[in-house]
């Protein structure tokens, strides 16, 4: 036997160490969903409808607003610039306060920019423009950023941006694809499990194009991730509601513009899901929101009334989205609402964002289940 | 250390870079010396340069394989003896690497780079390139897959361990060593 031969031995026995310790350290997913049990409203209960935040810069865009609640502050967050994934676009947010004399809302500040992200990677990276932003619900003051650093859109990464105040203090991107990572974005919130891990629903806009449930590890290390694809159809921004510890729906929209709303399904706890099908709702080429009402319903925020929508309506199902009421419609303006995000304050009370004037100002809502009652 | 390692993969791509770029005026083993320590000299002054902060956005990860073959080149250059690679070798591996990435953009059902993840297929495919290894007595693809495990198990940069022994700018790089083989 040869030098070569014997280092080639020592190479495969220090790999079966690593391996041994690899599969020891393991932790095995937990593919039991969280159900999210809402509070049904009491009788006594007054309906609750009013705006908390409407905003339009001078100038530029402003769009696809995110809702971030912790145990410090509640805020919306949204990007803007002169215009969407030019360089000078940043994060910007309002802080959403509530005392005894009502809500108060803070002045819109910057949050994030692309210079400040770049210097939080480690080494230092470029980052030419940021996109949409989300919570981390897995981890304190964190946030999934879609950022791109060469290209537009299909070129993006999500990168998980921990915040100290109004400054990222350490950003790192997640490992999802071996195109050095690129083409994932995130848009809709994360997936709770029963264990207290967190999914995250994303999307792969290059090639087929597919949603895609994202698992992650303690450390927020990517561990797994499940396609949620079709045939013939581009299904991204994946917004999953859990039906019980096993079932769950993604409503996805056609990034192919078929001008309808399409929908899997999971039996498994997203290890597998149905390939994407047409719903009969119209809808243009624009994501949905939606989340669980009390009593097994669930409430969805959409663009009604076809393939050219610029209105935005609140729809509930009692059936696990076979079919929708629709109960309330935003007034009509110039034009379009797009990028809704639902969101459940621990109280009860449901805080809807979106964007509107066709991405030139952004709004928020706050309603509770009373209101949706009364409908 | 996650900052340190791509730094150093980063270093090894230069001084590769002014290796081959001085390769055309002086001889080596002085393009080696030069072309390293040039690599290493850029990183360490320039780090923070938009040129070099742009180059790690556009080519990080950079993992074990990219920077190991780079390595290997310069080696060769210095004249130490190195197995090379046979043209079906590489052939091969580039249709099973483009395989790998059509899989990756969803053009198949197949999802290959997910089982990257997992400790056990992991564990099989770096014993399976072991195997490979002392078969056709190189060392050096058993070297990448366990040092690629390492890394991978670490913490240290991606969690996926076709990141770290794997990286898209190989299929260019196989490319042109098949055409340089077929003139």
């Amino acid at each position: 036997m040869v030098s070569g031969d014997i280092f080639i031995l020592a190479l495969a026995l220090i790999s079966m160490a690593l391996s041994a310790y690899a599969l020891w350290r393991d932790e095995t997913l937990n593919w039991v969903f969280a159900v999210p049990r809402p509070l049904a409203p009491e009788p006594g209960d007054a309906p609750l409808f009013e705006t908390l935040f409407d905003y339009r810069p001078e100038k530029g865009v402003a769009h696809s607003p995110a809702i971030v609640a912790n145990d410090e502050t509640l805020s919306v967050l949204w990007f803007e610039g002169s215009s969407e994934a030019q360089p000078d676009i940043e994060i910007r947010r309002a802080v959403l306060d509530e005392g005894p004399e009502g809500w108060r809302t803070g002045a819109p500040e910057t949050f994030l920019t692309s210079e400040a992200l770049g210097r939080a990677f480690d080494p230092g990276q470029l980052v030419v423009t940021l996109g949409n932003t989300i919570q981390n619900d897995a981890a304190e003051r964190s946030l999934y950023a879609t950022v791109v650093s060469v290209g537009g859109w299909a070129m993006a990464s999500i990168a998980e941006v921990q915040m100290k105040g109004v400054q990222p203090v350490r950003a790192r991107k997640l490992d999802l694809s071996p195109f050095l990572n690129r083409s994932f974005l995130v848009r809709s919130p994360m997936v709770a499990y029963g264990d207290g891990s967190h999914a995250l629903p994303a999307y792969f806009e290059m090639g087929s194009t597919y949603g895609a449930l994202v698992r992650l590890d303690a450390e927020g290390r990517v561990r797994d991730q499940r396609r949620i694809s079709g045939i013939g159809v581009k299904p991204i921004q994946p917004m999953i509601v859990v039906l019980d510890e096993m079932r769950a729906l993604a409503f996805l929209r056609d990034f192919e513009d078929s001008g309808q709303l399409y929908l899997s399904r999971t039996e498994d706890g997203g290890r597998h899901w149905t390939l994407a099908e047409a719903t009969d709702i119209p809808h243009p080429n624009a994501p949905v929101a939606a989340l669980s009402l009390s009593g097994g319903r669930i409430l969805m925020a959409r663009n009604g009334g076809g393939k050219r929508s610029a209105l935005l309506e609140l729809a509930v199902s009692a059936d696990e989205g076979d079919s929708w009421q629709v109960i309330h419609r935003f007034k009509r303006e110039p034009g379009e609402a797009r990028y809704p995000m639902l969101r459940r304050l621990v109280d009860g009370r449901i805080l809807l964002a979106y964007s509107h004037h066709g991405k030139r100002g952004v709004r928020v809502v706050l309603f509770n289940e009373a209101w949706v009652a009364a409908q | 250390m996650i900052g340190f390692l791509a730094g150093l993969g980063l270093a090894v791509i230069l001084g590769w870079l002014a290796f081959v770029v001085l390769g055309w005026v002086v001889a080596a083993p002085l393009s080696v010396w030069v072309g390293g320590a040039t690599g290493a000299l850029v990183v360490l002054v320039a780090r923070n340069t938009l040129p070099l902060r742009g180059m790690v956005a556009l080519l990080a990860p950079f993992g074990v394989m990219l920077p190991a073959l780079a390595l290997r080149h310069m080696t060769m250059g210095a004249g130490l003896p190195v197995v090379p690679f046979a043209t079906l070798e590489i052939l091969v591996f580039l249709v099973l690497y483009v395989a790998f990435l059509t899989s990756a953009i969803g053009l198949v059902r197949l999802d290959a780079y997910r089982i990257g993840y997992a400790p056990l297929p992991v564990a099989v495919m770096v014993l399976a390139v072991c195997l490979y290894g002392f078969l056709t007595g190189n060392w050096f693809l058993p070297l990448v897959a366990v040092l690629g495990q390492a890394l991978w198990l670490s913490g240290w940069g991606s969690s996926n361990w076709f990141d770290h022994v794997t990286h898209v700018l190989l299929v260019p790089v196989a490319l042109v060593v098949l055409i340089l083989r077929l003139i």
